[in-house]
């Protein structure tokens, strides 16, 4: 009899719609359930693997062809899966670690963070007046589909860059108004105003050059089969799951090349990431976690890479950002908004050597400014830091007239790292009379209250890129494109102006300096400290290397012999 | 019959048609968009347009849903914003993982389940039923996250005895693809394993009581053949439903046994999708999703009559 029961409660018609009512709900449930649920950050190495011992960058040497034995595949696992594989709309980080192993660019960088020859044989020479570019081209280089590599391909490319719809490269490349060809090895850029940034640029996704037939072929969908010049040459993608790149024998430099292939694998925990290295089902592992650092640099069969970000990890307070990016400036009206005093309190009530050393076990650097000690353009003046002092960020408050404690909202990411410095930063900053309401959101969501200027302080970092200017005017100038804190200084403005124009680099770093002091007044952003990209490497590799713009070198090495 | 299965589909596309409208909303009511998204860090006012622009983003919700289903209706899913790969491949790579790990977990936790349900039905009281009883409690309860991480600490990494990550097609090497996804389907099952033991144990408990299990040993049956023939096959029918009932509970939980093990399914393809705010990918998932649901709950019910006449009858009445 109860048997017949149990049948009944599951009678057809009433139990159907129940279950794919549920599903529906269930779904539905699952996406609104991602506003507030603990996610990996992708497309941005914020936050997380936020790094190492102060000082001590362990980029990884080339390997001796002597001791590595040819072929072989490496398996990479990557903590995102990269967006487009097409230089031109690709946004993401992670595509970069694709990349590099098969779109080559005209400049690249060497471990000092200097701009180095790739696909051209010099560094560009610059006209007197800083308005043209003259870059000379490799010869004999061939695509992977077995086209000539020469100026009319870095036209095209350059060309593709500037006016192709959704295009990401467009404002790296600045105020190019022509591109010449002169002869085959020879490109020639002209601009309509001097733009310092652009050799910087070059060595990043807007100098790689494609083919030419591939882009008349694939138009817009080039990423469905991109082709380029490069060690290895792409074999195909599993959505969201794995990318796979094979040595491509027309490679110029392919005697260099000893693996056979690599495979990309999407693992976006970091732990688990640890574990595929460990079993040896991955031989290198990006973002390590600082809480699985220590452990892996025990550990026999594993080396750690570390290098120090270009970018770096800060507060942005809402100053004139009440309407929303890109609309007229307005302020907040709160008086963190209004007064440069009350910021500079909450700066002061920072403790960034406490911050670095207890949540990150010391895997880390403070920063002050967004220009990092590794960069050409630094100096005194760039890397000065107010000392923590909570006693004066008290009597500014007082000064301001702001009854303590004083409650600000802090919006955060909601992945585990955020969410502990976040809660750092609460029990800090309270000694400073602060008292920080943490409001944890996931990362797509954050970066949607951070445009419509819905936050009074937001945590979010900055991956970095080569060119300081790269680094500052975008977050910090009236115009910037994302001036999210709604600052607006008519001297810092002039400042980066003046920075960016100039072609000499001591004048660059002078002007960098009084941005950097004139910032520390009024605290648009407050730095607090630099990331140390952590990467894993399995022993039985060698020549993996790692650099400061943050991607893995993986296209030289081999597997010990 | 016929006018009950006619019923039945009409009942399924309005289904079908409200959970593909909750979905397009409800993923449009979600903070960002997959401009946003998709530029991460790297965005400027300019190229968010763009991108809005180039996806048909700006455009009134009611010209994208129309777009949307006008172009499903021909089979065309478009493509992934993120990667501008179509969705179509997408889902059609992502399935057969799916399904493959889906049909293994059901198939070891239906023998660990039914095999530990009879054993505790029968040894009712023993220390096999108590042993039945604890894993199935610790089944439920331990979350397939922890015990995926577990699983990779201890059986990977420690002992080496299963890949930690990766996936081989079944039709490329069937070895190493079973090698690679007995671990997660295990990790997959223990909860299905539970419910399925523990429904075995109470419906074996009720059938062993009834007269006809008296009636069969009277006749002098032996007991396999009481427990197996008579008992078990009349218990069987709520572990059927059961597993079909489950089947959302399998797929939520393959969500996250695929990102541990990095398998390239249709669990993390969804929620990865869902972050990103892909929306053709995230529609397309949901619309193929509830298209499954609805075709397997019409399987299951269709199953029973199979196993119990007595229901094709009643339905037919």
């Amino acid at each position: 009899m109860t048997r017949r029961l149990s049948l009944n409660r599951f009678m057809p018609g009433t139990r159907q719609r129940t279950v794919a009512g549920i599903g529906a709900a269930v779904v539905a449930l699952a996406l609104v359930g991602t506003a507030c649920s603990p996610v990996e950050q992708a497309g941005s190495d914020s936050s997380s693997s936020s790094q190492s011992t102060a000082g001590q960058d362990v980029f990884g040497t080339a390997a001796d062809a002597a001791q590595v034995k040819q072929g072989g595949t490496l398996t990479v696992a990557l903590s995102a899966d990269p967006d487009k594989l097409d230089p031109t709309l690709s946004r993401s980080l992670y595509s970069r670690y694709v990349f590099h192993t098969m779109c080559e660019k005209l400049y690249d960088l060497g471990p000092d963070a200097k701009l180095v020859p790739q696909l051209a044989t010099a560094l560009p020479t610059i006209s007197a007046d800083g308005l043209s570019l003259t870059i000379p081209l490799k010869q004999g280089v061939k695509f992977a589909d077995g086209g000539t590599f020469d100026s009319n391909a870095v036209k095209i490319s350059l060309n593709r860059d500037l006016t192709l719809a959704g295009s990401a490269r467009k404002s790296e490349l600045g105020p190019i108004t022509s591109i010449e060809t002169p002869d085959p090895k020879t490109v020639v850029i002209k601009l309509s105003k001097p733009f310092a940034p652009l050799t910087a640029a070059l060595a990043d996704r807007a100098g790689m050059v494609l083919s030419p037939a591939a882009v008349a072929k694939l138009g817009a969908n080039f990423s469905n089969a991109p082709v380029c010049v490069g060690p290895f040459k792409f074999a195909s993608r599993v959505a969201q799951n794995s990318i796979k790149v094979v040595k491509d024998p027309q490679y110029y430099d392919a005697a260099k090349v000893h693996l056979d292939a690599i495979e990309y694998r999407i693992i976006t925990d970091s732990s688990i990431r640890s574990a595929n290295l460990k079993s040896g089902d991955a031989q290198v592992a990006d973002s390590l976690s600082t809480q699985d650092a220590p452990t892996l640099q025990k550990d026999d069969s594993v080396s750690v890479l570390q290098s120090q970000s270009l970018g770096y990890q800060g507060l942005t307070i809402n100053i004139g950002n009440a309407n929303g990016l890109g609309n007229p400036l307005k302020s907040l009206g709160t008086p963190i908004a209004k007064d440069p005093r009350v910021r500079q309190a909450l700066a002061l009530s920072i403790d960034r050597d406490a911050l670095v050393k207890s949540l990150f076990g010391g895997l880390n650097t403070v920063a002050c400014s967004p220009v990092s000690p590794k960069s050409e353009f630094t100096s005194d003046a760039a890397q000065a830091c107010p000392a923590h002092d909570p006693a004066k960020a008290k009597q500014l408050l007082a000064d301001a007239g702001v009854p303590t404690p004083y409650k600000v909202e802090m919006v955060t990411s909601n992945n585990p790292d955020s969410l502990r410095l976040a809660q750092a930063l609460q029990g800090m900053v309270k000694e400073g009379g602060f008292d920080l309401v943490i409001k944890p959101v996931e990362y797509a969501a954050l970066l949607d209250q951070q445009d419509r200027g819905d936050f009074e302080l937001l945590q979010l970092g900055w991956s970095g890129r080569v060119d300081p200017d790269a680094n500052i005017f975008s977050f910090v100038a009236t115009t910037g494109s994302q001036n999210v804190s709604g600052y607006s200084s008519p001297d810092v403005d002039k400042l980066l102006t003046d920075a960016r124009q100039s072609t000499d680099q001591a004048e660059r770093v002078k002007l960098y300096g009084e941005v950097v002091a004139k910032l520390q007044q009024d605290d648009p952003i407050i730095y607090m400290y630099r990331q140390r990209n952590l990467t894993g490497v399995s022993k039985k590799l060698l020549g993996i290397q790692v650099y400061p713009d943050g991607v893995i070198r993986t296209a030289f090495a081999g597997f010990a012999k | 019959m016929r006018r009950y299965l006619l019923n039945r589909l009409w009942q399924s596309l309005v289904t079908l048609v409200l959970a593909t409208i909750v979905v397009f909303v409800g993923v449009r009511a979600l903070p960002g968009d997959p401009a946003l998204a998709l530029a991460g860090e790297e965005r400027d006012p300019e190229s968010l347009r763009a991108i809005r622009q180039q996806y048909g983003l700006d455009q009134s919700w009611l010209v994208q849903f129309w777009k949307f289903v006008s172009h499903a209706a021909r089979g065309d899913l478009g493509e992934s914003i993120r990667t501008g790969t179509p969705v179509r491949s997408m889902i059609l790579s992502a399935l057969p993982v799916t399904i493959e790990l889906s049909v293994l977990a059901i198939v070891i936790a239906s023998v660990i389940g039914v095999g530990a349900g009879v054993l505790a039905a029968v040894r009712r009281g023993g220390p096999a039923e108590w042993a039945a009883n604890g894993l199935a409690l610790l089944g439920l309860s331990v979350p397939h996250f922890w015990l995926g991480l577990m699983a990779i600490l201890y059986l990977s990494v420690a002992l080496g005895l299963f890949p930690a990550s990766g996936f081989v097609p079944f039709f490329t090497n069937p070895v190493a693809n079973l090698h690679h996804l007995i671990l997660p389907a295990v990790i997959l099952g223990t909860g299905l394993a539970a419910v399925i033991m523990r429904q075995t144990r109470s419906s074996m408990l009720d059938a062993l009581s009834a007269d006809y299990i008296r009636t069969a040993e009277a006749k002098g049956l032996p007991p396999k053949a009481v427990i197996g023939k008579h008992a078990l096959r009349n218990s069987l029918i709520v572990v059927v439903t059961i597993v079909g009932l489950q089947l959302g509970a399998l797929i939520s939980g393959a969500v996250v046994t695929e990102r541990i093990f990095a398998l390239p399914g249709f669990g993390k393809l969804t929620v990865d999708a869902v972050f990103q705010r892909d929306y053709p990918v995230i529609q397309a998932v949901v619309l193929v999703t509830a298209t499954a649901y609805i075709v397997i709950n019409l399987l299951v019910d269709l199953l029973y009559s199979v196993i119990d006449p007595r229901i094709r009858v009643r339905g037919e009445a």
